[in-house]
């Protein structure tokens, strides 16, 4: 079984929403990196994305571009990603999602980095510029090594398509709770319960939720409609400023674990 | 949709052309950044088969200097910006800084429909470096009268090696997608460089 469906099985048997967190990979070193992840762990993360930088990062605001800007600058590539992963697993069975973008999975070959993906332990992938109609290929070069490919859905995504796409999504369907790109935002908006009950009402996979969410407070409002919460560029922020990841899992850890 | 919406360059041409000869041209050429300009005077001509397609890439220093934005002429196909099409990339498909000297140029893809015709050999690609896009500039000034946009006049720079390989009798039409009024500090700077 793949460890993102055990999770999610685990996870709704004791009650519990999960917390995905999003690192870039190599970000701001690959060590500093290692470390992040593993304090992420300890704090209560129950699944890992690990963002693979991409020169043209489309669906990223500002914090995840530099971060994956300054991680490129530092020589990171998919290889050396990999390789960690690898290294990961030896001591970790937690779920881990590879964020790429098209091109770098294009450019490799869909069967090679399905193999290299498989080999190295991830579970999942997740390209935010590829579409079901085009998406095919992937998905069975991907389910062949038993990989997820996790699609995305939107507020704008049209209620039909939104359940097009929810069928299509393997492992769990990412909720992008706003129109606009990643980033931490003081508010997210008004209508987010009403979408995400309608994306989970569709959804025959568990619906994690992301884009924006900074705090532990907005991360307990948005678990209440889906079953995961994303959180992404608030700990790049804090990795950026040199502050530690641990306490501050735990305090998104204790906000979807409280009653 | 920019295709159909641009091909009005090209049905125009159909028609006009008649002013001057009876058939059709033996060659279009025009500048291809994405390409729309390009795309829009060669698809009307596309079952055409007698009518050669030049697109012009812009060549920047020179396409072994790694600085140009020769995407056809160097890439490889990827996907970037939704569209699969060619694409200048690292062998891990991170996407390459591009140069021009025309900033209309300066794109690492290319309009899928370029590639297309690329791999089918419907038309042919080439570079015109920097310098070549000056001298094509010049030459029209000095035999037309015309400032041509910095892009327009990398088709321009190509001309010269067209036309030596073509017969007197035969004609040409190149697309001039823009005028050079909003490019004055980079000609004037252009100018100025020794070469």
């Amino acid at each position: 079984m793949n460890r993102i469906d055990r999770l999610f099985v685990d996870l709704k048997g004791q009650g519990r929403k999960a917390l995905i967190a999003y690192v870039t990979g190599g970000y701001p070193t690959l060590s500093v990196m290692d470390k992040a992840v593993k304090d992420l762990v300890r704090g209560g993360a129950d699944l890992i994305e690990i963002g693979v930088p991409f020169s043209d990062p489309i669906a990223d605001g500002p914090t995840i571009q530099e971060s994956s800007q300054k991680a490129l600058d530092g020589g990171i590539t998919p290889g050396a990603l990999l390789d960690w992963v690898k290294r990961f697993r030896k001591s970790h069975e937690t779920p881990l999602v590879l964020m790429t973008y098209m091109n770098p999975v294009v450019s490799r070959g869909f069967d090679r980095f399905a193999r290299e993906a498989k080999t190295a332990g991830v579970d999942g992938v997740i390209v935010p510029d590829l579409i079901i109609e085009e998406g095919g290929p992937l998905e069975e070069s991907l389910a062949r090594q038993g990989i997820h490919l996790i699609y995305l859905v939107a507020p704008t995504t049209p209620k039909s398509r939104r359940e097009q796409i929810a069928r299509r999504s393997k492992g769990f369907l990412y909720a992008v709770s706003l129109t606009g790109v990643t980033g931490a935002r003081r508010a997210l908006p008004k209508d987010v319960g009403a979408f995400l009950a309608d994306v989970r009402r569709r959804s025959p996979v568990p619906v994690a939720v992301g884009f924006g969410i900074s705090d532990p407070a907005q991360a307990r409002h948005a678990a209440a409609e889906a079953d995961g919460v994303i959180v992404g560029s608030a700990l790049i922020q804090r990795l950026k400023n040199k502050e530690p990841l641990l306490p501050f899992a735990r305090s998104l850890r204790h906000a979807l674990d409280r009653p | 949709m920019v295709r159909e919406f641009q091909s009005v360059i090209g049905r125009e041409v159909k028609v006009q052309i008649r002013a001057f000869q009876s058939g059709d041209p033996d060659a279009l050429v025009a500048c291809v950044g994405g390409g729309s300009n390009a795309i829009g005077l060669f698809a009307p001509f596309y079952d055409h088969k007698k009518v050669a397609f030049y697109g012009v890439e812009a060549g920047g220093e020179g396409l072994r200097s790694g600085r140009h934005s020769a995407t056809l002429c160097t890439g490889r196909p990827g996907v970037l910006h939704g569209a699969r099409t060619y694409v200048m990339q690292d062998e891990n498909g991170q996407v390459l800084p591009t140069h021009s000297i025309s900033a209309g140029l300066d794109y690492p893809a290319v309009g899928p429909e370029h590639a297309f015709y690329k791999d089918t050999g419907r038309a042919v690609y080439v570079a015109a470096t920097d310098k070549e896009a000056l001298a094509g500039f010049k030459m029209l000034n000095e035999t037309e009268g015309l400032s041509a946009a910095l892009e327009s006049s990398h088709a321009l720079g190509f001309l010269p090696r067209l036309a030596k390989k073509m017969k007197r009798s035969q004609s040409v039409v190149l697309g001039l997608s823009g005028r050079g009024d909003k490019d004055m500090a980079q000609l004037a700077e252009g100018f100025h460089e020794p070469h």
